[in-house]
Order: structure tokens, then sequence, then C-alpha cells
């Protein structure tokens, strides 16, 4: 290795919404690209290892290469003139990027969601249904000695979440580690996962609410009828044996995926999860956490929530904020044709929207912000090329517990970072609707 | 009055304004200057409607009006007629008069409403007579008749009044239902009366529920067959063997004060 490579300790991983923040990432010499990436699991290293800065032009307008300022002339002006502007992604950005979509989608009166609505939305109506017991992964770490995952595969979608968070770690009240602890598993096929587990639940496609309110039934001592066992493949002792050991253990936590979220029921299942965790409450210390993808999908239901009052599928119409997801959650909005723009944010609605959606975002004007050229970047009349963020820009994400972390980027990148792509584009609508912006900027 | 839409929104359109309340002691002029927000612009009624004064009270509006919401919207007393179909929020926070829609009608019929009556010809989509998000009540009185079929949510938290789904309903049809009467004359979807605390939901056929649901006695409920009276008055076909037949009867949610009851048609 070359005497001038650069060390970043305590590098922040943003692949994921575990948010890594210990990786020691070496940068070559050269300072274009990261030679090694240590203590990061298979998704971080290929997050980290496989990213050059590449030769994209900064800007693309109906597919011909212009400058960043004639871009961002162009993007004000698709948002100026659109009725029903549309902004989408935020959950691979910093919270200052999202910030920004926030003020312009207020500017504008738009509407603005994040891919949180397509993953883990229900779960954010669930909690304005129910509330949310919850606590940091740090004091799950140290205290939870039952853990339970349901519709999740963290083995191969969140590779640390056992080894940093809640399996494998010693802490003075656990000091064996996994052996302090019970590891549960319910999903409808075995996992990477479920073979850690020391219990798994294999239940009936479909069938997770019928087990969560049998489960709610036997904690709080309700009448149910013994076809659950029918209809979610469980046997009522196994169940009545699972959820005796939640109700004894000194301090559970359930973690859920989108194998609960994203299955018919959805913010019902994520709910009757939530108010299970409520009622084992009554009889020991029971918490909850979705388990996030995106690695800053939870900074962009924060920034979102704070600066209109909800989490996603938000809509300025009126001059204030609504929220109402199906009405105002992006693929409905375009699966119905309503926006007649588009704005994009380090996301790829074209690849994985209906095709009704993805029909309609071939006939409006759209603008994508984004690293690399997606397939939605493909049919945009303003395409941004950006910096990675956490690899090149600084900024605060969020881990999947709330927990705020600023990023620690390896080496620079020759494209603007979201944030700045953004806040020019919302000065520059400033000035031809005559707001006056109280903006304060921002030093580089 | 007579509405003819002359110009289809391109994005969707809020016209609570289309309202008798809004209208009666206002001049066409006046009624036509009203605003609308079609996205996020403020235009006329004018712009997108034409406008007939043909003397009557009733509210007649025509047109592919699939994006147009909040139609009646906080209404209190006459009557509109929608000639095809209708976007969401239709009658939203209704406390009184009829709206009669002679297509289908979008998401969320009825929402919150707490009196007057609403008949949607066609099908209807999700939430029928729900509360809005964040909210734990739905319809607190009046009447929502849908001849076809309803989406998922129909009921949601509903605490009074009357549902009539003439198809099949979709899943959760009486969630966190309070009180109230669903009557869905075709099939219940997935997961009927999750925790509904009272109330009552019928339906003509058989239907999985959840586990937290108790069987009590297969019967002839003598306040159902006047409910099925009632709703053949308002053009349902009633089959002699619904009116004369016998039901099951169901309690729960256990979860909750498992007063809720669900009536199955047996025989």
């Amino acid at each position: 290795m070359s005497g001038s490579s650069k060390v970043i300790e305590n590098a922040i991983c943003t692949f994921c919404g575990c948010v890594c923040d210990d990786i020691e990432l070496t940068v070559d010499s050269g300072g274009k690209y990261i030679t090694q990436a240590k203590n990061a699991c298979v998704l971080g290293k290929s997050w980290f290892l496989e990213h050059k800065v590449e030769d994209f032009p900064v800007a693309l307008i109906d597919g011909k290469e212009a400058s960043l300022e004639e871009a961002v002339e162009a993007a004000a002006q698709v948002f100026v003139n659109a009725k029903f502007p549309t902004i989408y992604g935020l959950s691979d950005t910093t919270c200052e990027a999202q910030k920004e979509a926030v003020a312009i989608a207020d500017y504008l009166n738009g509407n603005i969601d994040t891919t949180t609505s397509v993953c883990h939305g229900p779960t954010g109506m669930a909690f304005q249904g129910v509330g949310e017991s919850t606590a940091s992964l740090g004091e799950i770490k140290n205290r939870a000695d039952f853990v339970m995952y349901w519709g999740g595969n963290p083995a191969e979608a969140h590779p640390r979440h056992f080894e940093r968070y809640a399996v494998n770690p010693k802490s003075h009240w656990l000091p064996n580690g996994k052996e302090d602890r019970t590891i549960a598993m319910v999903d409808i096929r075995p996992t990477q996962s479920s073979m850690i587990a020391d219990i798994f639940l294999q239940i009936k496609p479909g069938s997770d609410f019928e087990l969560l309110w049998a489960m709610r039934a036997l904690v709080k001592g309700r009448a149910f009828d013994r076809s659950v066992e029918e209809r979610t493949g469980i046997s009522l002792d196994r169940l009545e044996a699972l959820v005796q050991q939640m109700k004894d253990c000194q301090f559970g936590v359930l973690f859920f995926g989108m194998g609960l979220t994203m299955t018919r029921g959805r913010h019902f299942n994520a709910g009757a999860l939530l108010q299970l965790v409520t009622d084992l409450n009554d009889f020991t210390h029971f918490v909850s956490l979705p388990t996030r993808g995106h690695g800053n999908v939870t900074g962009a239901d924060n920034v979102v929530s704070w600066q209109t009052g909800y989490p996603f599928g938000v809509n300025f119409n009126r001059g204030y904020p609504r929220f109402n997801p199906g009405e105002f959650t992006t693929a409905d909005v375009l699966g119905r044709g309503e926006a007649d723009a588009l704005c994009v944010i380090a996301s790829d609605p074209g690849s994985n929207f209906s095709a009704k959606a993805i029909e309609h975002i071939k006939s409006i004007p759209v603008i994508t912000l984004d690293p690399k050229p997606t397939v939605t970047s493909q049919h945009a009349k303003v395409a941004f090329t950006t910096a990675t963020y956490g690899i090149n820009v600084p900024g605060t994400v969020y881990r999947m517990d709330n927990v705020p972390l600023s990023l620690r980027p390896a080496f620079d990148s020759p494209f603007p970072s979201d944030e700045m792509v953004l806040r020019a584009i919302k000065e520059r609508i400033c000035e031809l609707r005559g707001i006056t912006s109280n903006h304060k900027p921002v030093a580089a | 009055m007579k509405l003819s839409l002359h110009t289809l929104p391109t994005v969707p359109l809020e016209a609570e304004v289309i309202c008798p309340d809004k209208f009666i002691g206002n001049s066409l002029d006046a009624i036509s200057a009203m605003t609308v927000m079609h996205g996020n612009q403020a235009c006329s009624l004018a712009d997108f409607f034409t406008l007939t004064d043909d003397g009557l009270e009733t509210i007649e509006v025509d047109g592919d009006l699939s994006k147009v919401k909040l139609i009646g919207s906080e209404m209190t007393q006459g009557k509109i007629i929608i000639k095809g179909s209708v976007g969401a929020h239709l009658g939203a926070l209704m406390t009184g008069g009829e709206i009669l829609v002679t297509g289908n009608a979008e998401d969320w019929v009825g929402r919150e409403i707490s009196g007057g009556r609403i008949v949607i010809k066609g099908d209807a989509g999700h939430l029928v007579g729900s509360g809005v998000r964040g909210s734990d009540t739905g319809i607190q009185g009046g009447e929502i008749i849908i001849h076809g079929n309803a989406k998922n949510e129909v009921g949601n938290g509903m605490r009074r009044g009357l549902i009539v789904i003439g198809g099949n309903s979709g899943d959760f049809t009486g969630v966190n239902m309070k009180a109230g009467t669903i009557m869905v004359l075709g099939q219940l979807g997935q997961r009927p009366g999750a925790s509904m605390v009272r109330g009552t939901i019928f339906s003509t056929q058989s239907a999985q529920l959840l586990p937290t649901f108790t069987y009590n006695t297969t019967y002839k409920p003598t306040f159902l067959k006047r409910y099925l009276i009632y709703i053949k008055k308002l053009g349902f076909t009633i089959d002699d063997a619904y009116l004369n037949g016998k039901y099951q009867s169901w309690s729960g949610d256990s979860l909750e004060l498992n007063k809720g009851e669900i009536l199955l048609f047996a025989e």
C-alpha cells in the first residue's frame, strides 16, 4: 500500500439502515477510490469498494449535455410551471438535502413523498394509530434478552444487525452474548436468519395478522378460536409457550420488516404488532423497531416530520401540509395520472413502480438527481449527476433507531451534492416566484 | 343549478364549493367565480364548468368528475346529483342533505359524516364512511348506500349510522367500529370487524372471521328483517330467503369489549 494512502477511521456506511459507524476506509493515493473497507459487511464492502468517480456529464437536458447552471434553470422552470409537482425518493441522501427538498415542495405548494411509502409507510401509519414503544439499538444491545424478528431476513439484508446490535454482543447485563438471549424468528420460509434462531415459526403466507391477533389474545387472556392453528400453521401449544417466554423475559424487542408491512393487511399488520408490544408491557419491558432498508430512510421520515408534521405522503397544494397515504403517496399519485411534474432524488421509480405509474412518468417532465444513470433518468427532462453521500458528501443520516450520525466522507467528487443542487433550484424558484427566502447560505 | 364539466382537470381539482350551502343565496355570477383548487392553482368554478341556473336548489353535475374531489363537503341541506363518476372525499363531513352518484366514486366516500344520505349507484373505493388517518372515529350518523362493490376499510372507526354495500366489501370491513350497522349483501373481505367494540356487521355470505370472534347461536334476528325491508325500498333486490332466513351470530372482537356482532346468513 502506498505511504500516501489516506485512512478514514470510524467512517459510516450508508448502504442499509444499520448505518455502521465503525468502518475503517483506506483511500488510494490518488484519492479516487477506496481500496479497503475494514469491518464492513459484504454489502458495505460492495458499497465502498465499487464506488468510482465516473466520467458522467454533470447534467443532461433532454439527453444532451448541459452545464449545472443551465440544468438548474431548466429544473426550476419545470417546477414553477407545474400544478401538481411531486418530489419523491430522498432515502439515500443526507438530511440536509432532504430539508431542501421539503422547502421546494413548500414553496411550490407541491407534493412530497419518500420511499418510506413503499416500504415501512404502513409502519408510519401504525405509529400514528397505535403509538410506539421503542429503544435505541444501544439499549437493545445492552439489555434485550428476548429478540424476535418478524418478516425480515437481517442476515442478508442487514448483515451486521446480529453482530453489532441484537444477537451476539456481550454486555454488562448479557455477559455471554447470544447464550443469554432467546432469538425468535417469524417468517413464511426458512432463511439465512432463521438458521440462528432458537425459535422459528414458519407461518402460512398472509396469516401474520391472525397470528398476532391470537398472540394478543393469549397475552391478554381473552377468548379466541383454535382455528388459528389451521389458519397460521402454528400449534396452540407452541404459541402458548412462546407467549409465556415473551411475558417472562426481562427486556424484549420485536424487530419487523417488509415481510410484515408489505403483505396483505399492511398498516393493520404493523399496528397489530405494535399493539402486541403494548400488551406485553403489562408484564415486562418490551419494545419494537422496524428494520429500515435504505441508509437514510429514517432521516427522511425525521426531516419530513419535523418540517411538515407528517412522515411521508405530504401535500402542500393548499399552502399547508396535509397527510394522506393512498391519496398523496407517489405510487398512487402517478398510478392515477395526477402529477404533472416529478422530481426523483436518489431513487428509481421508473424501474419498480406499477406499469400505469411508469407510463405516466414517461408522459410528464421528470427531474432526477442520482450519482448513476437510472431507468428513471433515461426518461428525465433534466438529469443531474450528484456526488454520493457518505463516500463523497458529508452530512447527517439517521440510523434505523432514529439516532443521528455525522458522515465522514472518504474523498472528493467532481459532482455537486444533492443538497447543493436542490438549494440552487430552490433559490431559483424563489426568484421566479418573487419569494424572499430567509435561507442562510451554508459555508462550503 | 346545473353544472357541466367543459374542461377536464389535468391534475386533481378540489371543489368543495359544489355544495348547496355554498350556492344558496348567491347569484350565478358569484357561484361561477367561486374558487376551486386545480392542484396548486386557484381557479374559478367557471374555468371548468358551464353553469346554468334552472331555478332549482338541487345541484346537478355532469361529466367525468373522477379527478374532482370534495364535492358536497360539509353539506347540511339540499341535494346533489352527479351524473357520472366522482373523485375522492365525496360528502366529507356532511351533516345533512342527499348526494346521488350514478357512476362510481373514488376513495373516502362520506368521510366522517354525521347526517344525510349518500347513494352511489356504481362501485366505491377504499375507506367508505371512515375517519381520516389519525382519527379514531368515522361516520357518526347518516346513511351511505353503495349499490356496487366497495374496497377496503368500509366504516373504519364507525360510531353510528348505516352503511350498505350491495356487492362485495374489501378487507377490514368495520375495523375499529364503535357502533352502527354495516350491511354487505355480497362477500365480506378478509378480517371483518378487527378491533370492533360494538356495532353490527351483516353479510348474506359466509366469511372467515378472526380467531377473536366466537360463535353464539343461529337465529332469526327480528331487527334484521326490518333493515332488509328498508334497504329493499332503497332499490336493492333482497331475496325472500334472506328476509326470512336464519343467521349465525358471532361476537367479537374479544381483544376489545367483545360486544360487536357479525351476522352471517346460515339457511
